[in-house]
């Protein structure tokens, strides 16, 4: 009787609280927003005339508010504003609100990286499945959160299909047999045209010479035997050498050879696979690759001409590579029976019940419920009793597993356990499962009380390059970066090799940092780039040796330096002839600020009308005088436009180049397009919100410095963001909150920062 | 004349498969069959869509492609989906068959094609097959089933003829392979069923999602293990070296198996997305057709778009005069076909998702003929359709009637 009039009183005391709170904040917006958000407006399709309670449920609608309360971005400025002390109140009634409720963080299923570096580490084999298994759902940027991964009976079947894939291939039956091929100028073809060559290559004595690349279309194909012009195919899944006889010409650096999958008459099948860097001076080079059947390969080479027009009035006079020899052998068999078949199978004969729990084990370190393993056992038993093999046997229980929720979904508690937590650090720091140290540490309790030896060890494992690789990848959309262009036309010497070095820049930047430990004012400024032989000269840098990345020191007056000097940014953020500062000025508001903008959902953008302007300014100035567009236009185009001196190559320039196309000219077969360059001055000065003049790289990059706190939080929310597999909200504050303030005294290390993440108790939580 | 212009099918070897134990067909009833047609990047509408209503008296340049067959062809336009969020860039397009798009919840619903092919599917080798080119998650999927669940769309020619044609080498082994297959499913269901109960209410959704797929899958299988015991068609088609640039090329190659596919009864609902992410170019014209898309009203962008859009209806013409010289039984193909020719949004310059057109071909159409429509969702014809193909369902959608398609 006591406890319940005791619990009544607390309801009493708690009710009160509430509704104080819901009053003073329902006082506020019938003060200051209602206006434009009640029944007679509805700007932006938001209301706040509701009943508190309903705002409260509403999450999303509570952290915008919150958003442009504290940015003060509303009330508009015309409008009467509330005092600050007001706002602090409401702003904490807001905070509380929103902290009460941790964002939900849905069951998420393995990615297709994260599914491929698990079986990779459990077989040991090098496996790759993008062909099998379909891409992941991106959603704010990331490819692991469970709210995008819709399950799909095609993704299902997928499932079970690349499981019978494994499956046959670390279970086969007999030893797969080693060949050898041998291949030379007789069995070379280009692939524009199978029979004659193409592009350009032509066979020179005992050489093939490859002259030029064709997109989607690998270069130097291998026929059968001399008289046929079938490729040759890879027969079976497995491991196999090439020993390549080749060198360059023309040229006097080193080159790097590309390996390619792809049928030279369906070359939609196009797929690069190894990357081989030749010294200059070079005779050849070996290497062994995982192939599976069917399989062709192809061969290009890193500075080959870019396709453009007709070879027979420009002779090419650029690097060549001179291609005399080629053997294959394969599949290799180091041993046999081979390490996965004696892990899965480690005895000649197991009972069903047995080899399930043997096989669940392996594969997931944890057992299966007793109520689940029943129809797995049930596999194996029906089986043995058909006579099947025991490797059969193994081959359906291991198909089974491996389609399994029990091994494709990642279960977390709210909770976490301590195996749960130390899966997360797993599939944050190397995207794989954790190894068998890692999770003895985590069965022993000695991860959750103070993770940093592991997580010291983890960053120094070789597999952390899985992170490094897939984090920034995403992140800064290094993918995209040959997505357009650059037009041959107008952006003359700008090589494909050129171009993919700039996509790995931002890697190899967060790689440095992450490893020398150094301040994540990095990614804003700093005095050195990353760069490789091409890289350097691109910049006009000193020399680089090799295809390797290495810190370069800036001259004094170079504007290099940071993520937004990178030419992989400004190139990804461009098209093939012009830049695009919106698209620029968002990048940067959402990948280093970490803020999220979305064109306004009851904005049709009508169809914007450009006829009447000129340059890009122009045309943007226009619709950013809608005010519905400008409360992130204003923000979004200062941040854009200071960057307009670099052109869509990531190059200094100090003009526009407008490049409009002439009527096509047709002469004899082919249609030649004339290009026309109109020069128009830049005008890149515009202001920030908060008064704050950018105009060039320097400004915009000091201005970016003095916003340090907001970008290096803005870094660690997308850091924890990826670990935790959701969007980070307000109500992550205290984990970003304490992670900066904990790097503060460390220079803002990047290490740190990881360290920091992980050691925070929001880690541990769903 | 382009090689494939003409298909060189007209000596197709059929081998219907005979469905003894699949539902009947009876003698000189033929069956129905669905083709969708979707544009991504829709068609300038103002080339397309004839100012008045009724007849097709002068028929605008666009449109003026389809001429062959404006017999049969009713057009429906200024349409929208009230349920597709606009401001979004081009993801709200995977809304366009279902006309539904919540961007927060990624499952959708149920898709015009796929309800079709649900009534109509039962009976052959594949309920449906929805061809497509690349893979672009966010905005390529179109066609969704009965739970929301994105349905697989095939990237490549190459798998399409193969999945279509090609005989399987390892026949024997593939019932075996299949009952596997089926011991598994129940295996994995019966282990997604105990541990969805053991989860908290937002990851049971999830798990709900994947014992779903399970279900469908063992549908699948099923209808494989029947299958795979008869022969597939054979046909006189090469599929050859294509680099898939220009649209005849390109949407030529899908719309010629499309056609196969439902000449060969193989399926009797095929859906054909044609993309721009591929970046068609044809011989004579320059520049990438998304950018020609955002065309800012400028004449001489639109002027090349128009080329672009030229190509893809005279193409499908042509594959409509295809079906016409088509017999598949006691008629043509062209005969037991509904046609709906669709895009996913108004304007691709403005990525709008209403106003949007409908082009039906139907051999039975009584009035051909041009319907402004305005405030009207996009699934009173998806509703209408869909009666005409058995469904007693009054509603579809966001439906607020049903379009009399025939009439």
């Amino acid at each position: 009787m006591m406890r319940l009039a005791w619990t009544m009183l607390l309801i009493g005391f708690l009710l009160a609280g509430t509704v104080g709170a819901e009053s003073k904040l329902e006082q506020f917006f019938v003060q200051h927003c209602v206006k434009c958000h009640g029944s007679e407006k509805q700007n932006g399709e938001v209301r706040l005339d509701k009943p508190v309670g309903t705002l409260f449920a509403d999450q999303e609608l509570l952290e915008t508010i919150a958003t442009v309360l504290e940015a003060g971005e509303m009330p508009p400025e015309e409008a009467p504003q509330p005092n600050a002390e007001a706002v602090a109140e409401i702003m904490q009634l807001l905070q509380k609100q929103l902290l009460a409720h941790r964002p939900v963080n849905p069951l998420k299923r393995l990615t297709r990286a994260e599914y491929t570096n698990t079986i990779r580490d459990l077989f040991g084999v090098d496996f790759d499945f993008t062909g099998l298994l379909p891409p992941d759902h991106v959603e704010h940027g990331f490819d692991k959160f469970g709210e995008a991964h819709l399950m799909s009976p095609h993704q299902v079947m997928a499932y079970l299909k690349t499981a019978r894939f494994i499956a046959e291939r670390v279970l086969p039956d007999v030893k797969p047999k080693t060949r050898t091929w041998e291949f030379d100028v007789r069995h070379f073809h280009g692939s524009k045209n199978f029979a004659t060559g193409g592009g350009g290559d032509y066979r020179d004595g005992d050489d093939y010479v490859l002259t030029g690349f064709r997109p989607y279309r690998s270069n130097l194909h291998f026929s059968i035997d001399p008289e046929s012009h079938d490729q040759f195919v890879i027969p079976a899944f497995g491991v196999y050498r090439l020993d390549v006889q080749a060198h360059s010409e023309k040229s006097d650096e080193g080159e790097v050879i590309g390996i390619n999958l792809g049928d030279g008459r369906h070359p939609t099948s196009f797929r690069s696979i190894r990357r081989i860097p030749m010294p200059h001076g070079s005779q050849g080079f070996t290497t062994e690759l995982t192939l599976q059947a069917g399989d062709q390969l192809a061969f290009t080479f890193d500075s080959a001409r870019v396709p453009g027009r007709s070879l027979e009035k420009k002779p090419h006079k650029g690097p060549a590579m001179r291609f005399s020899h080629l053997k294959v052998t394969g599949p290799l068999t180091e041993q046999w029976p081979t390490a996965a078949m004696q892990a899965i199978l480690p005895q000649p004969n197991m009972k069903p019940g047995e080899l399930v729990d043997h096989i669940t084990l392996l594969l997931t370190q944890r057992p299966l419920a007793v109520q689940d393993r029943r129809a797995f056992v049930e596999i194996a038993r029906t089986q043995k009793k058909s006579g099947a093999s025991m490797t059969a046997t193994a081959r359906s229980v291991l198909i089974a597993l491996l389609t399994s929720p029990h091994f494709i979904y990642k279960s977390e508690s709210p909770e976490l356990t301590d195996v749960q937590r130390s899966y997360r650090l797993s599939y944050f720091l190397w995207n794989s499962a954790p190894d068998a140290e890692l999770l003895s540490a985590a069965r022993s309790g000695a991860l959750g009380k103070d993770p940093s030896a592991q997580v010291e060890r983890m960053l120094n494992d070789v597999k952390v390059g899985r992170f490094i690789d897939d984090f920034t990848r995403q992140w800064l959309q290094r993918d995209k970066v040959d997505d357009f262009g650059p037009d041959v036309r107008v952006f003359k010497n700008v090589r494909r090799m050129t171009v993919d070095s700039m996509g790995r820049e931002g890697r190899e930047l967060f790689r440095h940092m992450l490893e020398k430990g150094l301040s994540m004012e990095h990614f804003i400024d700093s005095d050195y780039v990353m760069a490789n032989d091409r890289l350097a000269r691109f910049y006009g840098l000193q020399a680089v040796e090799g295809d390797d990345f290495v810190p370069v020191k800036l001259p004094e007056e170079s504007e290099r330096g940071g993520l937004v000097a990178q030419a992989g940014f400004l190139k990804l953020t461009s098209t093939d002839f012009a830049t695009s500062p919106i698209h620029r000025g968002s990048w940067i508001l959402k990948n280093l600020y970490n803020e999220r903008i979305e064109p306004p959902a009851d904005v049709l953008i009508n169809e914007p009308d450009i006829r009447g302007t000129t340059t890009v300014r122009e045309a943007i100035l226009k619709h950013q005088q809608l005010e519905s567009c400008s409360r992130c236009h204003s923000k979004i185009d200062p941040l854009g436009f200071a960057l307009e001196y670099y052109d869509p190559v990531g190059r200094k320039r100090d003009e526009y180049r407008y490049v409009e196309e002439l009527p096509a000219v047709q002469e004899g077969t082919t249609f030649t397009k004339k290009l026309k360059f109109t020069n128009v001055p830049i005008d890149a000065a515009m202001k920030l919100p908060g008064g704050r003049e950018v105009r060039d790289m320097i400004t915009l990059k000091a201005a970016l410095m003095a916003d340090k706190q907001h970008i290096v939080k803005g870094i660690i929310g997308k850091l924890i963001s990826y670990a935790h597999g959701r969007e980070v909200t307000r109500a992550d504050r205290p984990h970003v909150d304490a992670v900066f303030e904990s790097i503060a005294e460390e220079d803002f290390s990047l290490r740190a920062a990881i360290h920091a993440i992980v050691s925070h108790p929001a880690f541990g939580r769903k | 004349m382009k090689r494939r212009t003409l298909l060189k099918g007209a000596g197709v070897a059929l081998l219907l498969p005979c469905m003894e134990s699949l539902g009947q067909v009876a003698d000189g009833d033929s069956p129905r069959r669905l083709l969708t047609i979707v544009n991504h990047l829709s068609f300038y509408q103002p080339e397309l869509i004839p100012q008045t209503d009724g007849a097709f008296k002068k028929a605008p340049p666009l449109l003026d492609e389809l001429s062959d067959h404006f017999d049969h062809l009713k057009i429906f336009s200024g349409m929208d989906n009230p349920a597709v969020q606009n401001g979004f860039g081009h993801t709200p397009c995977v809304g366009i068959l279902s006309g539904y798009f919540n961007k927060l919840h990624r499952k959708n619903r149920l898709s015009i094609d796929q309800a079709v092919a649900d009534l109509i599917g039962g009976d052959t080798r594949f309920k449906s097959l929805v061809f497509q080119a690349g893979e672009n998650l966010n905005f390529s999927q179109i066609a969704w089933d009965k739970h929301g669940l994105p349905v697989k769309q095939i990237d490549s020619p190459r798998k399409i003829f193969n999945l279509l044609f090609q005989v399987d080498e390892n026949e024997k082994t593939q019932q075996q392979v299949l009952a596997e297959d089926r011991s598994i499913l129940d295996a994995v269901l019966a282990q997604a069923k105990s541990m969805e109960k053991r989860l908290n209410a937002t990851d049971r959704v999830k798990m709900n999602e994947y014992l779903t797929s399970v279900r469908e899958v063992e549908q699948t299988v099923k209808r494989r293990a029947y299958w795979a015991d008869r022969s597939k068609p054979q046909v006189d088609y090469e599929l050859e070296d294509f680099d898939r640039k220009s649209v005849d090329d390109y949407v030529g190659t899908l719309l010629d198996l499309a056609v196969l596919a439902l000449q060969t009864d193989s399926t009797r609902a095929v859906t054909v997305q044609i993309p721009f992410w591929e970046g068609f170019k044809e011989p004579d014209l320059s520049g990438n057709y998304h950018d020609l898309s955002h065309h800012g009203q400028k004449p001489e962008k639109i002027q090349k778009l128009l080329m672009l859009e030229h190509a893809i209806l005279k193409r499908i013409n042509n594959s409509l005069s295809t079906m016409k010289q088509r017999t598949v039984g006691n008629s043509s193909l062209f005969d037991q076909t509904t046609t709906l020719l669709t895009a996913s949004m108004g304007s691709a310059n403005s990525h709008n998702f209403d106003d949007l057109p409908a082009l039906v071909f139907d051999a039975r159409m009584k009035t051909a003929g041009h319907w402004q429509k305005t405030d009207v969702p996009m699934s009173n014809l998806y509703l209408g359709l869909l009666q005409q193909f058995g469904a007693e369902q009054d509603s579809f959608g966001e439906s607020t009637g049903a379009f009399e398609v025939l009439s």
